[in-house]
């Protein structure tokens, strides 16, 4: 273990790891005396990062300490739950630092992640009476809604040439989900493709109402609202329910919240209004079958070097959208 | 069985410390938003402290017992009676089948109140716990609050009633409510997100020393405080978004003041558990139950720092605090 600086003054670091071997460095954050928060390599938006998050997620859950309560991931940190009179906090950054330090490199990792494939109905009613409730009740002038929709914003912010194209990049990739939250069940996915990378800028103001099962971006994140709730994201497709609190269906039948951090999800069929009624009604029924690969696994390494082919892609597209961008009003 | 002929304004069942280990699905913990008061209830009648009980915001509860139980009233005063006689406030009593206990509005300090009956309530538990959680509809009485002619079930009690009633917490153990307009002092320490980072020590410094006013816009969620004029020692989020309270995701501890904007906003047990705003200090956990007495709208709050250490330390002796050996006769 390298050795890691006192704490400063005002005690909000804990403990630093610089980095090391291509390792990146640590931060241990003072998160009160139940929690210390675990932050890794430098505040950019690096979806990779995702990938040792996990690792050590996983890694902690197996040799989990006495006083260990939860591990809670996100993008690029860890949020350590613990009972600080049983794990002293001195004695969990030790821990914590050595599953890192043991973790394999980087390139050998292979993380669980489970393939859910969800329906998906793109420019919805349930989509569309949201964006008209805006319209009526908060913002009529909101440059992000043309014809009723986001999606048009969505195609014109990223250079596509129609919605269609927006709802085609959506479909044609992965989306990792690197942590739940906000509310149950609540996924925060990355697009897996670069070269399908789309990004677009929040509601402003906030919306008031979201109907479950609306499906949203903002940033580069996608997101799926488990319950009806406030909203920032544009919102563009509607999904079968994520979160079931009644546990109606077999795939509730051990949580009533369907995703898990390191998921992959995968847009498809693409279904009519009509169709996803009626999988969401078979949903409550109990006889809608998810899909749900069980047992897949991620492997870093293969990854990495399908993001080496497909580099000057990706940044052709990044640099179209930055351009189209330019020439599209912000919220 | 209690037989709930009126739920009053915001009635639950918590039981404590709720549905841990849940954050990383996005579940809040819920429990008793006065936990000191809601496990004082529970020992006075003999449960475990944890056991399941009512959370009583505002008032307004009209509950009928039909069977023969002890039960304890802790926190804010709702001049609560027992077929019309009054019932003191940290104390346990005898309640004989048709018996009725009515809560009135508040009558001074304090928001929420505490109801433990021998026993506990023995609704099922939803993913390891009985605690209501309102965002999730999960928990208690159908993830709902009560409403009139629920009808909930009661555990066997662990001990004979004739051990527990007419029994009273030590005066001294039994909290003075900060009124409408005073401040309530809550120990803190800096959060993950402070100085010299994300604010200045100047920052740090003001929301250390401001008394900050409760917003009504306040609930078991999040309690708003007033919007502030940071200093920032970032001028923007980075890869966070624009503004310099922006962070990528990350998850957040239950008791964090969270900025937003320029708003921080208290965390409370059934709050977001995660998200993209910085958070500047975390609320001690002993310190957490003063939340549960703030009034919205009314309540002012000094936030004292303390040190990691101290935090424990507090904790340790409010742990200590509440037991048997801290009541008496009556």
């Amino acid at each position: 273990m390298t050795e890691h600086t006192a704490a400063q003054p005002s005690g909000v670091i804990l403990a630093t790891f610089p980095e090391h071997n291509g390792r990146p460095g640590v931060v241990y954050r003072n998160a009160g005396d139940s929690f210390l928060l675990v932050e890794f390599g430098d505040m950019v938006f690096d979806l990779t990062m995702s990938f040792r998050v996990l690792g050590l997620d996983d890694a902690i859950k197996r040799h989990r300490p006495e006083g260990l309560i939860e591990v809670i991931p996100a993008l690029r940190s860890v949020l350590i739950n613990y009972d600080s009179r049983v794990l002293p906090a001195k004695r969990l950054i030790e821990f914590v630092q050595a599953q890192y330090e043991e973790l394999p490199p980087f390139h050998d990792l292979v993380v669980p992640s489970r393939i859910v494939e969800l329906p998906i109905a793109f420019d919805d009613k349930w989509t569309r009476e949201a964006i008209a409730r805006y319209v009526q009740y908060q913002r009529a002038d909101a440059p992000n809604i043309i014809n009723g929709t986001n999606s048009e914003y969505a195609a014109m912010y990223n250079g596509l040439r129609d919605k269609e194209e927006f709802f085609e990049y959506i479909m044609a990739t992965d989306w990792w989900n690197a942590a739940l939250g906000f509310f149950p069940g609540l996924p925060f996915a990355y697009p897996l493709d670069p070269r399908r990378a789309v990004v677009i800028p929040k509601y402003n103001p906030t919306r008031h109402w979201t109907p479950a099962g609306t499906i949203g971006i903002a940033g580069p994140c996608l997101a799926i609202y488990p319950v009806e709730s406030a909203g920032g994201y544009q919102i563009f497709a509607h999904t079968v329910p994520i979160y079931d609190p009644q546990q109606r269906n077999p795939a509730f039948r051990e949580s009533p919240v369907l995703l898990r951090p390191g998921d992959r999800l995968r847009f498809r069929p693409r279904v009519t209004d009509e169709e996803l009624e009626a999988m969401i009604q078979a949903v409550y029924d109990g006889t809608y079958q998810y899909v749900i690969d069980e047992t897949a696994t991620f492997d870093v390494g293969e990854y990495l070097r399908f993001l080496d082919s497909v580099r000057e892609e990706a940044e052709a597209f990044r640099r179209h959208q930055a351009e189209a961008a330019t020439r599209v009003p912000i919220p | 069985m209690l037989e709930v002929r009126n739920g009053g304004f915001e009635t639950t069942v918590q039981d404590y410390p709720g549905r841990i280990g849940m954050l990383s699905l996005g579940f809040a913990p819920a429990g008793p938003m006065d936990d000191y008061a809601f496990r004082f209830a529970n020992v006075l009648v003999g449960n475990p402290p944890g056991a399941a009980g009512l959370e009583i915001t505002a008032g307004g509860l009209v509950v009928a017992f039909h069977d023969e139980r002890a039960f304890a009233v802790c926190g804010a005063d709702m001049a609560a009676r027992l077929n019309g006689q009054p019932v003191e406030l940290w104390r346990s009593y005898r309640a004989r089948p048709g018996d009725v206990l009515e809560f009135d509005y508040l009558q001074g300090a304090g928001f929420r109140t505490y109801l433990a009956v021998s026993g506990g309530i023995d609704v099922p538990p939803v993913l390891g716990s009985r605690a209501t959680y309102l965002p999730g509809s999960v928990g208690g009485l159908d993830g709902r609050k009560l409403q009139a002619g629920d009808r909930l079930p009661l555990g066997e009690p662990r001990v004979d009633l004739g051990q527990v009633i007419d029994r009273r917490v030590r005066a001294d153990l039994i909290p003075d409510y900060a009124g409408y307009n005073e401040v309530w002092e809550v120990e803190a320490t800096r959060g993950p997100q402070a100085d010299p980072d994300y604010m200045t020590r100047e920052d740090m410094d003001a929301f250390f020393s401001h008394h900050w006013k409760l917003d009504a816009a306040s609930n078991r969620t999040g309690y708003r405080l007033d919007i502030y004029k940071w200093q920032w020692a970032r001028t923007s989020g980075g890869a966070g978004g624009g503004h310099p309270s922006n962070i990528i995701d990350n998850g957040y501890p239950v008791g964090a003041v969270n900025v937003c904007g320029d708003q921080p906003i208290i965390l409370c047990i059934d709050g977001p558990t995660l998200g993209g705003f910085i958070c500047n200090a975390v609320v001690a956990k002993a310190a957490m139950w003063k939340l549960g007495q703030m009034v919205p709208g009314w309540s002012y709050i000094h936030f004292k720092e303390v040190s990691l250490e101290e935090a424990i330390d507090l904790l340790a002796g409010q742990d200590t605090a509440i037991s048997e050996e801290n009541l008496e006769r009556s």
